[in-house]
């Protein structure tokens, strides 16, 4: 820490401090820290060490040699808790800011058996380093009861071991707390020449600035920062700076070398050619490029590194890149000959070249690694998409379906209105027709000498209600009985008698007669069902065209009573013999599209019906729950839906039949819910085995209007 | 003993034209016509009761309540009906239904709605023809609705008894 302003308290500055005693203090300089470094080891080792650490350390750090891990712990805690105890503005235990003591730091006397820390500020000591001896156990647990204690995790920590094996630091090694291992015996020195460096590590890492790494300097003055060997020292230094060295080292073998100056865009190696020089770049970028099957890649550009071609050296001297500037650009060309000398009379070139070259491998690797990375980024990336892809395409494909299934029923509609609008003109003039040969035949007969028995006839079959079949055979027993002749009951009857006394008085009237009134019964047997069937015709043509009705603004005072009824109409040959009853109430009209809505009814009976298998009861009940709207609600007494297959069956494309897409459960009822959901209704299935309840409830006041026209 | 013929239909328009372009057979055939299946079964029992014997069924496919195709495989069951000829009278008999007919009822013959008033005639008489000869029945009192060429070996067989 930064000394600041503040006076000394206890200026006991001593440089150098290579023989410092046992037991004295740590240098405090006022405010810096005080720093204490433990030796954990049982005699005689923990003496050995003690000794080689106070020549490597001198009086930088206090010197505690204990024998086990707690005695560690409760030597630091009785030191670290002191502050606390006594200066009356407590500092955070092992912080690393100067103290301000109040008052200008009034000290606290100490006088409880540590001795090493007294006077000082009240500064709780830092313990950059621990030296831990084999003899106290297992090393994963010795440092795991050390670690403990705050201040004690950062400090760096030396194993000394007189084992050939360890299998007891995994956790140490895993969590990076182990620092160095040496083997005893030790060459004498290097322990020491270990905790120093360490210490100045630690400073350089926790207390930058601090003043004492000045007094951690190696024999010729160096600061023990700086490794000692030619390669790790330039490894150190900037690529410019090493690329100076070796440009320094080459002249100084083959004289001043020209520089080259070059534009941007310039090849200085190609791609798969063979190279027998290097460039050393001075200033300026180069781009690394290849090229490949999917174009040219520019793989490297700001980890080129300052040597081009160094690396193509290695294989086979073929470039493995086209090196290309992309600035201006300052170099030094230099044959393989040239490099091949300078190396082999300058020590300087080899590291420098060496220093060069790791750093090249390792900003290239950084950066392939980084490739990789993004690759793995890109595929997930990728993946993502073509999950995002297929599911798009799955919607895609059921909007296909729904769009095909739609354009389906509008090709039906359009066909039915076209049919519905060709049958209107022959309906009609049938319809007429019927009335007029029943109007023109009764004046005709009234008009013959006879016709008053044929006319007579003619009008009872035309107005005779329906009966069943066994009730007219029952008559016509009856008729057979009273005459006691079969052939002739038929006859009567076909002429419309049935009465047996009037049967006999026609039968009386001779052969002609009853010819004419056969003829007239006829005739209006066949009048009748003319204009049934012709009404019949026209109803179903009705039914086309509101079915058909192309959808355009929704239409006020649609009915849906009578939309209802045209679809049970056009889907009777659905339901089959499906027994449908229907509970209508009082409706309002509604605003709607009518034809929409018919597709609706048609959807939810067909669907009913399918669920049914043709056989069973279904049940139209309509209401008005409130003024504002109409409830349908059809009801079938089918075997049910399954809960699971309920939550999904308004879904387009579901289906409970092995996977084809049926017209009931398929896009049915998809569409239903789309139509009803545009008129700004609802749409809910209930169901339960016996009773599926579809209830449609629609706004009195029609579809909301689309937006702001 | 006649013949009989049954029309099954629920549109009573329908059934009574039926009934009406059958009328040329009514002085030697009994015609019959039901609305529904009970109603057919009603015939059949009456037919039975009057000693007269049914020949051919005209059934309509879409019926309330069983099916014209379920009630020609009903006959099947019953001797008194299994022996009938059957023939299918319907406009929208699905595929469904008419493979059904001809595989399980024995369907003898389909006649489209709307039918032609030749066509029926002709296609009751040669039903009517097939069973007198497929059954071996004198063909003697029936004569004028059979075809004649074809009974003929049957009644020469008859007279040379």
């Amino acid at each position: 820490m930064n000394p600041t302003e503040r006076s000394p308290e206890q200026p006991r500055e001593r440089a150098g401090g290579a023989h410092a005693a046992a037991s004295h203090g740590p240098i405090t300089d006022g405010e810096l820290t005080p720093l204490v470094v433990f030796v954990v080891a049982t005699e005689p080792l923990a003496g050995a060490v003690a000794a080689e650490l106070r020549d490597g350390i001198g009086d930088l750090a206090e010197l505690r040699v204990v024998a086990d891990t707690d005695e560690a712990v409760r030597s630091l805690a009785s030191t670290a808790a002191r502050p606390h105890a006594a200066a009356s503005t407590p500092e955070p235990a092992g912080g690393d800011l100067p103290s301000t003591a109040p008052g200008g730091g009034g000290p606290s006397p100490t006088d409880e058996g540590v001795p090493s820390l007294e006077g000082d500020a009240g500064e709780p000591p830092a313990v950059p380093l621990l030296v831990l001896g084999s003899d106290v156990g297992r090393v994963d647990a010795a440092i795991g009861a050390l670690d403990a204690v705050p201040e004690l995790t950062s400090a760096a920590t030396l194993l000394i071991t007189d084992r050939h094996v360890h299998d007891d630091l995994a956790d140490a090694v895993d969590r990076d707390r182990l620092d160095g291992i040496i083997a005893v015996p030790w060459t004498a020195g290097t322990l020491g020449g270990h905790a120093r460096s360490q210490l100045a590590r630690w400073l350089s890492y926790h207390r930058a600035g601090d003043p004492r790494s000045a007094q951690l300097v190696d024999e010729r003055s160096r600061p023990l920062q700086l490794p000692d060997s030619a390669l790790l020292r330039d490894l150190e230094l900037s690529p410019t700076e090493v690329s100076t060295n070796l440009l320094a080292g080459i002249e100084r073998v083959l004289g001043p070398r020209p520089r080259l100056r070059l534009p941007p865009g310039v090849r200085l190696t190609h791609q798969e050619v063979g190279l027998d020089a290097v460039f050393v770049i001075l200033s300026g970028s180069v781009a690394l490029e290849r090229s490949t099957r999917v174009g040219d890649l520019r793989l490297h550009h700001g980890s080129t590194g300052p040597v081009v071609g160094l690396l193509s050296l290695a294989q086979q001297r073929r470039a493995y890149f086209t090196a290309r500037t992309t600035t201006d650009v300052e170099l030094v060309h230099l044959t393989l000959e040239q490099l091949d000398r300078a190396l082999r009379s300058e020590p300087e070139v080899v590291g420098a070249m060496a220093a060069l070259s790791i750093r090249a491998l390792a900003d290239r690797l950084r950066r392939a690694e980084q490739l990789q990375v993004e690759k793995v980024e890109l595929n997930r990336e990728l993946d993502d998409e073509r999950r995002r892809l297929a599911g798009a395409l799955k919607e895609l494909e059921q909007a296909r379906l729904e769009l095909v299934e739609q354009a389906r029923f509008v090709t039906l509609g359009e066909m039915a209105a076209g049919i519905a609008h060709e049958l209107n003109n022959p309906v009609s003039a049938l319809r007429r027709a019927a009335s007029y040969v029943g109007d023109d035949l009764e004046r005709l007969l009234a008009s013959h000498p006879d016709g008053e028995v044929a006319r007579e006839a003619m009008i009872t079959a035309r107005d005779r209600p329906a009966r069943t079949t066994a009730r007219e055979r029952a008559v016509r027993r009856e008729l057979e009985r009273a005459l006691g002749d079969r052939q002739l009951a038929h006859r009567l009857l076909a002429a419309g008698v049935e009465d047996p006394v009037q049967a006999r008085r026609l039968a009386d009237r001779g052969e002609a007669a009853l010819e004419l009134a056969e003829a007239g019964s006829g005739l209006g047997g066949a009048v009748r069902n003319l204009d049934v069937a012709s009404r019949r015709i026209a109803e179903l043509v009705t039914s086309l065209r509101a079915y058909a009705r192309p959808d355009g603004d929704p239409l006020e005072g649609v009915d849906v009573h009578a939309g209802l009824e045209d679809t049970l109409r056009l889907t009777a040959h659905r339901l089959g013999e499906i027994v449908v009853e229907r509970n209508y109430g009082d409706l309002p009209t509604v605003r709607a599209h009518p034809g929409q809505l018919d597709q609706v009814w048609t959807n939810l009976l067909v669907n009913a019906a399918e669920a049914l298998g043709g056989e069973g009861r279904i049940e139209i009940v309509t209401d008005a729950p409130d003024d504002e709207h109409v409830r349908v609600r059809i009801r079938d007494d089918g075997p049910g839906v399954e809960p699971e297959v309920l939550e999904r069956v308004f879904e387009p494309r579901f289906t409970t039949k092995q996977g084809t897409v049926r017209y009931g459960l398929g896009l049915g009822l998809a569409i239903a819910r789309r139509i009803v959901d545009h008129h700004g209704g609802g749409i809910a299935m209930v169901s339960s085995p016996g009773e599926t309840v579809v209830t449609v409830t629609l706004p009195v006041a029609g579809p909301p209007d689309e937006e702001a026209a | 003993m006649r013949l009989s013929v049954l029309i099954l239909e629920d549109e009573r328009p329908v059934r009574e034209a039926l009934a009406r372009d059958l009328a040329g057979f009514a002085d030697v055939v009994r015609v019959e016509v039901a609305e529904d299946v009970p109603d057919a079964w009603q015939v059949v029992e009456e037919l039975d009761v009057d000693g007269d014997r049914l020949a051919l069924v005209l059934a309509d496919h879409r019926l309330p309540g069983t099916s014209g195709v379920e009630f020609l495989v009903q006959l099947l069951d019953d001797p008194r009906t299994a022996r009938a000829r059957k023939v299918l009278v319907t406009g929208q008999a699905d595929q469904q239904d008419t493979i059904r007919a001809v595989n399980e009822a024995g369907l003898d013959h389909y006649i489209a709605k709307p039918w032609d008033v030749d066509e029926l005639t002709e296609v009751v008489r040669d039903q009517l023809t097939e069973h007198v000869t497929e059954h071996r029945l004198d063909p003697l009192p029936h004569l004028r609705v059979l075809d004649a060429a074809r009974v003929m070996p049957l009644l020469r067989e008859r007279g040379d008894r």
